[in-house]
């Protein structure tokens, strides 16, 4: 699949008010993309889309060929996402969450098994593994997030603030495991934090109340602009 | 993977759910609390229990009939907790229906509940051949009722869940529209003479009627000549009407929860 993550004319009303205009965007095979906007730009609201999470009110996004409206399961199957600050159910371990999670998605018992223990490994959760989830931290809990995302080894990544309630040294680890897995995937990350974008995408689509400000490459930008956080103030209608 | 695979999944899961909660417990010790209390205040406060098993075993029925209702604590967050505290932005970004989801947590709910009447019934059936050496033949027909009516709440409960935003709101709602409103609009309706079966309180009240009506019922407190006091005639329930009336409800609010459910959107 050439394209595997395909937007087209998506819009989305809330009662009266236009969360997304028309947005347009197709993301290459293995490209990493970072979506930004400020507040409310609808950066969450096309995420939320993208996994079948809420409805569009008219246009369509297509994953990997299948149109997550119309065979939500079998876009579904080919992502992993991280959207908003997701929880876990409490009286689970991270090893039952995941065994639960990896199940749903028909993993074999003894592939799981061993997946399991990889990416838990990868988030820094091992000595974690078998407390339960009611004595997490936000920033543990993100980790954990990441390791659900990891599990079935997804070719799309669909990650929202990933970085969300980590402690500086995690934010690092995270950028790095994200920098590593990223590159035989498709990643799609909303952000804030331009440095994060940088390290991780290539490209960036800048997005503000609810429409495609720009789509392009990083490098491509920073040339037009000086850099990247120029483009993001100028394309946002701040003063750069 | 097909989607018979999924939901055992689901029901193994969500069953583990309730394992781990207290509220499983605590409807336990309820119903335990409720036998206990009936089978030593009775003779305390009467001198003894009454001549008739079958008044005996009416009374013993508050103990499950606490239970079913109790099923309204471990189901009101069943579809509203992963909207309310955000557990669907992972569970619903996995390639598993919204149906598949809702049903294995009723199924869950349904053999929670089905623990918590037998575990009710086990203690009437004990407490019984205890005290009269015998247990009547319609106990197991109270156990069925019992269990269409925990289906019943349940389903009603997933119904209110499904356009809950939160888990609280949906068993307080449950709790009020079985509580308050079906038995004050049961009450005016029996007492305009007016066909009730249809009322979930009146459905619940068959849990017991079952031995014998309302009559039997109160003869294990109030001698039966105090009953030609009442304003109105004790008309007892038909079971076959009520069974009816339960399936209705189990079926509707099953089938409305798996709707709503699908609908609602993780804004």
């Amino acid at each position: 699949m050439d394209e595997p993550i395909v937007i087209e004319n998506l819009s989305k009303y809330y009662n009266h008010f236009l969360a997304l205009d028309n947005l347009s965007l197709k993301v290459k095979q293995n490209e990493n993309i970072g979506l930004l906007g400020p507040n409310g730009a609808g950066k969450s609201t096309t995420l939320k889309i993208l996994c079948g999470l809420i409805r569009s009110s008219s246009g369509r996004v297509i994953i990997n060929g299948q149109n997550v409206a119309e065979k939500p399961e079998q876009a579904l199957s080919n992502i992993g996402a991280i959207v908003e600050t997701p929880e876990f159910y409490p009286f689970l371990t991270p090893e039952e969450t995941l065994k639960y999670l990896g199940r749903l998605r028909g993993m074999q018992t003894v592939t799981l098994k061993n997946r399991i223990v990889e990416v838990i490994t990868l988030v820094g959760l091992e000595k974690w593994i078998t407390v339960k989830i009611e004595k997490f931290s936000r920033g543990m809990k993100q980790r954990l997030a990441l390791a659900q995302t990891l599990l079935h080894d997804p070719p799309i990544l669909i990650l929202d603030e990933p970085g969300l309630g980590l402690d500086p040294r995690g934010v690092v680890e995270f950028r790095e495991i994200l920098e590593d897995v990223g590159k035989d995937k498709t990643v799609f990350f909303a952000s804030h934090q331009l440095t994060e974008v940088t390290q991780i995408c290539s490209q960036v689509a800048v997005i503000d109340h609810g429409k495609l400000m720009v789509y392009s490459n990083i490098a491509e930008l920073e040339k037009q602009y000086n850099s990247l956080e120029n483009a993001y103030l100028e394309l946002t209608g701040g003063v750069s | 993977m097909i989607e018979f695979e999924k939901l055992r999944v689901v029901i193994g899961y969500e069953f583990l759910k309730h394992i781990r909660r207290r509220r499983l417990y605590v409807i336990l010790a309820l119903t335990l609390f409720t036998e206990v209390a009936v089978l030593i205040l009775l003779p305390a406060l009467q001198g003894g229990y009454p001549d008739n098993v079958m008044a005996m075993a009416a009374i013993l029925t508050v103990g499950p009939a606490l239970a079913a209702i109790g099923a309204v604590f471990f189901s009101g967050d069943a579809i509203a907790g992963e909207f309310e505290s955000k557990t669907g932005y992972i569970l619903f970004t996995n390639p598993v229906k919204r149906t598949t989801l809702v049903i294995g947590k009723y199924i869950s709910s349904t053999a929670a509940v089905t623990l918590l009447i037998t575990f009710g019934y086990s203690i009437v059936a004990i407490s019984l051949l205890s005290i009269y050496g015998s247990i009547p033949i319609e106990t197991l027909e109270s156990y069925g009722m019992a269990l269409l009516y925990g289906g019943s709440v349940i389903s009603i409960t997933f119904f209110f869940s499904a356009l809950s935003k939160g888990g609280m709101g949906a068993t307080v709602i449950t709790l009020v529209f079985l509580m308050v409103i079906s038995p004050i609009v049961d009450t005016v309706l029996m007492l305009t003479d007016t066909p009730h079966w249809f009322m979930l309180s009146t459905a619940g009240d068959s849990i017991a009627t079952v031995y014998g009506g309302y009559e039997l019922f109160i003869e294990g407190f109030v001698p039966l000549e105090h009953i030609d006091r009442l304003p109105f005639e004790l008309e007892n329930p038909d079971t076959s009407l009520t069974s009816l009336a339960m399936a209705i409800y189990l079926v509707t609010g099953f089938i409305f929860s798996i709707i709503f459910g699908n609908r609602r959107q993780l804004v």
